[in-house]
């Protein structure tokens, strides 16, 4: 969805229109799900948190400065709740079996025979990493954001975001050398 | 530059984000620097194991959007409650409505004490007199009250609804989405200048002009009339109304408010379903399979953004009439000293014809009038004749005779 058409739904949110609400829901809710679960790493809370972004989409949409991208905006909202709730609610860490089984259902055999050991050494290590790089490495690497975006959703200087990145990368790749070691 | 400096930029590189000097920075640095071109291919291969991984993330479930909007429709509720059914006319009606029911009850209080008084039922006179100015102070400030009501009703436009003794509970009807047009006619002195003044009155309310007939008179008797037809904003309706009521003498004032919030509601349930049968049929979509179920989940696709499209217009439109009222303002000339038409020949012709006739029938109702004059009086005069002249004749024997 281009940044015009976020922009218009944006402003139909703001006159109170619910089905451009469901289309912006439906169009950045599962990206903004998959974020949120990679930072709260509780799937329970990160689709609660989904809603309450939305909410707060809803709520904010007319006062959107338009500084930013939408989306850019709208992960924002969503970390500062993770953020929150994180700090309000010790972080449940899932055993790592439940990550996988959630990532891929058994019903699906496709995905059953992509949980591989790599996917297992993957999802172990990015356990082991910290919120600040899981968000960075998750809005680097998946979500596409630039430095300066990035910058804006986490709220720290640009020159932390490079920094973040770079050893992000650097302690995902130690943790993945463990973990090869350890097989 | 530095080699850590460039490393730093290299993710940003590796997902298209760099600006064009950074990207020449980058591009330059690893043309000779081996150690960067290596760390380039692991960014890589990690952003695909990365996205992988998000591909197989388990879809979010519906769940979460029925409880936004669970959210947001209880929000929208307590809105409606304070802003709608608890607003300022409804607030005085309410008023209005206790007191009257207090002034009534001590009215009846006091009919009911006149009653037993007559039955002796009161020892004290004086007690009974003090209760009855009581009750007729209350049930006077209750008259007052109803007018200060009445008045407020003929205020506010919208007052027909909201200064109703009973309001609907806002349980049962938490929104109330109108749609409102209005009509008022004007007799203005010119014409030309109130369309001008209308206008800019219009825009001044943030409305739009959506149509104009202006109809110049031809002759010098035909009276100038002119009809605007506006979209206002529908929260500036009513003090655009009152602008536009003050270019002239106002002859006629009416709006019509059509509950549209059924068919709003209806559209948004409609569209909620055809959402999730288009998102379900882009995940079968997705999935792949057998060329020909892949053109048939297409065709089911197309028909569906197809319906989404047409329902989607529909809830626009629906939705701009409410949040615009229209108005049609019909100005016509008044021109109390117009000159009379100097008549042609065949008029003159006419006209004398028609004073001929009425002539006529004077003279003919004033002959018959006489006649009837005469009828009536003619016994009485014979009478007084009959005895005039016995009266001479008899008094001319007495003279003649010795």
């Amino acid at each position: 969805m281009s940044e015009a058409d976020d922009r218009a739904l944006l402003e139909r949110i703001a006159r109170r229109d619910r089905i451009a609400f469901e289309a912006f829901f439906r169009a950045h809710g599962p990206a903004v799900h998959r974020f949120l679960r990679d930072l709260v790493r509780d799937d329970g809370l990160a689709e609660e948190l989904t809603s309450d972004v939305m909410v707060e989409v809803w709520r904010s949409a007319s006062k959107f400065g338009a500084r930013s991208r939408v989306r850019t905006w709208a992960f924002g909202i969503a970390h500062h709740k993770a953020i929150d709730a994180l700090r309000k609610r010790r972080p449940i860490a899932l055993p790592l079996d439940a990550v996988l089984d959630a990532a891929s259902p058994a019903s699906d055999p496709e995905a059953a025979a992509l949980r591989s050991d790599d996917r297992r050494r993957l999802e172990r290590a990015l356990a082991s990493l910290s919120l600040e790089h899981r968000a960075v490495l998750e809005l680097t690497y998946v979500e596409g954001f630039s430095q300066s975006e990035i910058a804006e959703i986490v709220d720290c200087p640009v020159a932390t975001v490079k920094t973040r990145a770079f050893y992000a990368k650097q302690r995902l790749r130690d943790a993945l050398a463990t973990a090869e070691n350890a097989r | 530059m530095s080699e850590h400096d460039v490393a730093e930029l290299l993710p940003f590189y590796a997902n298209g984000t760099l600006d064009a000097a950074e990207r020449a920075r980058v591009e330059s640095e690893l043309a000779t620097c081996a150690t960067c071109a290596t760390e380039l291919g692991e960014l890589r291969a990690l952003a695909s194991s990365l996205q992988g991984r998000a591909d197989a993330a388990p879809p979010l479930s519906e769940r979460a959007i029925d409880a936004a909007f669970a959210r947001i429709n209880a929000a929208a509720s307590m809105t409606a409650l304070r802003t709608s059914w608890w607003s300022a006319p409804a607030r005085y009606a309410t008023a209005a409505v206790l007191v009257a029911g207090i002034g009534a009850a001590a009215a009846a209080a006091y009919h009911a004490h006149e009653a037993r008084e007559a039955d002796g039922e009161y020892v004290t006179v004086a007690n009974g007199i003090a209760r009855e100015q009581t009750a007729q102070r209350v049930y006077r400030a209750g008259q007052a009250t109803q007018a200060e009501q009445n008045v407020n009703a003929s205020n506010a436009s919208r007052a027909a609804a909201a200064a109703a003794p009973a309001p609907p509970p806002a349980a049962v009807r938490a929104q109330h989405r109108l749609a409102r047009k209005a009509e008022l006619d004007l007799l203005v002195r010119d014409v030309e200048a109130s369309l001008k003044a209308a206008q800019s009155t219009i825009s001044a309310a943030g409305g739009d002009v959506t149509s104009l007939s202006d109809d110049t008179p031809r002759t010098a008797d035909a009276v100038h009339g002119a009809l605007v037809e506006a979209d206002v904003p529908a929260d500036r309706l009513d003090a655009t109304l009152e602008r536009l009521s003050a270019l002239g003498a106002l002859q006629n004032r009416k709006i019509d408010a059509e509950d549209v919030d059924d068919a709003i509601v209806d559209e948004e349930a409609r569209l909620r379903n055809l959402r999730r049968e288009e998102a379900d049929l882009r995940k079968l979509m997705d999935r792949g399979g057998h060329v020909g179920d892949i053109l048939q989940v297409q065709q089911q696709l197309s028909d569906v953004r197809g319906q989404i499209e047409e329902l989607d217009a529909q809830h626009q439109h629906d939705l701009h009439r409410v949040a615009t009222s229209t108005i049609a303002l019909n100005l016509t000339e008044d021109r109390p000293n117009a000159t009379p038409a100097k008549p042609g020949p065949t008029a003159r012709i006419d006209g004398a014809w028609r004073a001929g006739l009425t002539a006529l029938a004077d003279t003919i109702t004033a002959v018959l009038a006489t006649i009837a004059w005469c009828v009536a009086f003619g016994p009485v005069l014979l009478t007084i004749a009959a005895v005039g002249y016995v009266a001479i004749r008899a008094a001319k024997k007495r003279i003649t005779s010795p």
